[in-house]
């Protein structure tokens, strides 16, 4: 049980970080389904930078920075020259995978060194506590991080001038603008916030859940944090729920196929996903996206 | 440069690039790969067979990667389309659009790798990986001191069954009372997974774990060499290439397959016109298929063992023992 916790919550830790930084976008009004990709740019990077100087810690700050610089990118595209937000987000996926493809194969030439990674950080006492100790107390820095930001992303929601802003372009751009506020401005520093987040998100598989880059590795996590930002209902609370009930159902199906269960594992291997199509059929009426979520602005353009 | 010579150099520019460039003297030879070439494994033995197809026999080599049955058929017509002599399919699901596509061009030979769909210019080349994997299992159920061992897939071929299959068929035949687990992971790609499906065989008291997940195998590595830093007495196997290297601390021995040289057989067979319609058997006897222990850990297998394991594969190679596998 201990050990399904711990699993539940390490498992949870990158859906978490890179659908945080999904939530602080789409509260501005973006989607930005580029997040696959820029996990696996942000996985590539950290992995690649660890590498070659050792130490992880710069390898979270490029996988951070590669996701800034995807971030530029995307919202270059989506935000600044209004183009069609899913259509950029999906060429930003495939520019990616082709993209850390490649260099991965230019760098390393099919045998890729391990990198080094973060090890596991015990709370001294808190770590031995019963049940929920291994699980909250013995992670990594990733968790622990991810936990704080859930926190940090929460309170700057709901208690700061920026969060407001963010929240006033998100449901409505138009009355947002008139009010002076600068709406691409907010949406484009929102995207690299968000985009970096994702970077980091990748990181964590490269740099703590394994110590190695494979091409297409992420293999839909960022889909997944989209699905958590929905599921979460727009909020910090709700996305912490989502991404922990995400990393729970991935970490017992791995378990229950461990156990000998006598089900085909495709059906396993649905179960997280079916689980959250159920609830977000259940619970997804009372969900409310921003308003404005997936509209570029254009104050010339008439209204409706 | 007037428009409408612009446009006829362009249309020579694109006839040139997707025309009919036949040469009959030049063998040539495509690949596809159903995934990263870069994985060091299952496709980048494809690759470097290919490469050393290029080096030895002379022959003009492409590769493409092909995710899906409808990209496997498009590379296929394509090559084939183009006049390629022999193009190889990398796995057992190519073995359709092999068929399908054959028909259509009686002169080039199309080859996957494992199967059994033969037509007159369509053929397997079987690897017998089954038979290391029988010595894998033998010897996991000497060394399992839990009575547990654990087997990491990546998605559920029958090419991967089967090994699978033999691996039990040796634990089995050594010792009766040895449980085998599987966990399938869906993909070959996600290392992460790979990491969390050995952690969760680990958690259950396997204390061997064979894994057959191509890239995504560097992540049960990972968890077993992290357990056995812990103090664990725990072993991984290899597979398809000699991946003892990958967790000297760990990796007791690798089922290998020498996918280079089975790729430069095949293409020499079909060279010198000796490509006959029939799966191409490859195992230990044709020096493709091996049981390579880890040096560094041979020291903690038992003498009676090794001598064991010496005994089977002779009887493996003499033909006296044939190993189960999947009928495909």
């Amino acid at each position: 049980m201990e050990a399904l916790l711990e699993a539940s919550v390490r498992l949870a830790a990158p859906l978490l970080i890179a659908a945080l930084g999904e939530l602080w976008v789409e509260r501005s009004g973006v989607v930005n389904i580029g997040i696959e990709g820029t996990m696996l740019s942000g996985a590539f990077a950290g992995f690649a930078a660890a590498v070659a100087t050792g130490s992880p810690a710069v390898g979270l700050v490029a996988a951070a920075a590669a996701g800034c610089g995807v971030g530029i990118l995307f919202a270059t595209f989506a935000v600044v020259r209004k183009l069609d937000q899913i259509v950029v987000g999906m060429a930003v996926n495939l520019i990616a995978l082709g993209a850390t493809g490649l260099g991965a194969r230019a760098l390393y030439a099919g045998n890729p060194p391990a990198a080094p990674t973060l090890a596991a950080l015990p709370v001294p006492g808190l770590a031995e506590l019963p049940l929920l100790g291994p699980a909250l107390f013995a992670q990594t820095p990733f968790v622990y991080a991810a936990l704080g930001l859930a926190v940090v992303v929460g309170l700057g929601l709901s208690r700061t001038g920026a969060g407001l802003r963010l929240r006033a372009v998100g449901e409505s751009a138009r009355a947002a603008d008139a009010e002076g506020i600068a709406v691409d401005r907010v949406r484009f520093r929102a995207v690299i916030a968000g985009s970096a987040l994702a970077g980091v998100a990748g990181a964590v598989l490269t740099l703590s859940h394994s110590d190695v880059f494979t091409e297409g590795m992420t293999a839909g996590r960022g889909f997944i944090a989209l699905a958590v930002v929905i599921f979460g209902r727009w909020s910090a609370g709700g996305v912490v729920g989502a991404a922990l009930f995400f990393g729970a159902a991935t970490a017992l199906q791995f378990r229950l196929q461990a156990r000998g269960a006598e089900i085909p594992y495709p059906v396993f291997l649905m179960f997280p996903y079916l689980v959250t199509l159920t609830v977000l059929a259940v619970a997804g009426g009372r969900a409310r996206a921003p308003a404005d979520l997936g509209r570029p602005y254009r104050r010339e353009a008439p209204a409706g | 440069m007037s428009r409408s010579r612009l446009v006829a150099a362009l249309c020579v520019v694109v006839a040139s690039a997707c025309g009919d460039d036949r040469d009959a003297a030049a063998f040539r030879v495509a690949l596809l790969t159903p995934g990263s070439i870069a994985d060091g494994g299952w496709n980048a033995g494809a690759y470097e067979g290919l490469r050393e197809i290029r080096e030895r026999l002379g022959a003009e080599v492409r590769h493409v990667e092909t995710r899906t049955p409808a990209e496997f058929e498009e590379g296929f017509r394509d090559f084939a389309g183009r006049g390629y002599t022999l193009v190889f399919g990398h796995g057992f699901e190519y073995q359709e659009a092999a068929a399908r596509v054959g028909a259509e061009f009686p002169e080039t030979v199309f080859i996957t790798t494992s199967g059994d769909t033969v037509r007159s210019n369509v053929a397997p080349m079987v690897f017998e990986l089954e038979q290391a994997t029988y010595l894998c299992g033998v010897l996991a159920a000497r060394m399992t001191e839990t009575g547990r061992i654990g087997l990491i897939g990546g998605i559920d071929l029958p090419s991967i069954r089967s090994t699978f299959q033999a691996f039990r068929g040796g634990v089995s035949a050594t010792r009766s009372d040895v449980e085998v687990r599987e966990v399938f992971i869906g993909n070959f790609d996600d290392t992460a997974a790979a990491r969390e499906a050995a952690l969760a065989l680990l958690e259950e008291g396997a204390d061997l774990l064979l894994h057959q997940a191509n890239a995504a195998g560097r992540g049960v590595f990972r968890a077993v060499s992290d357990r056995a830093a812990a103090g664990a007495r725990v072993f991984a196997f290899g597979i398809n290439r000699d991946q003892n290297a990958m967790a000297p601390e760990v990796v007791l021995a690798s089922a290998t397959l020498d996918i280079p040289a089975a790729f430069v057989e095949v293409a020499t067979r079909v060279r010198e016109g000796r490509f006959t319609a029939e799966p191409v058997r490859l195992g230990m006897n044709e020096g493709i298929v091996h049981l390579v222990l880890n040096p560094r850990l041979r020291a903690r297998i038992p003498a009676a063992t090794l001598d064991e394991i010496d005994r089977i594969e002779a009887s493996i190679r003499s033909g006296e023992l044939v190993v189960p596998r999947g009928a495909f």
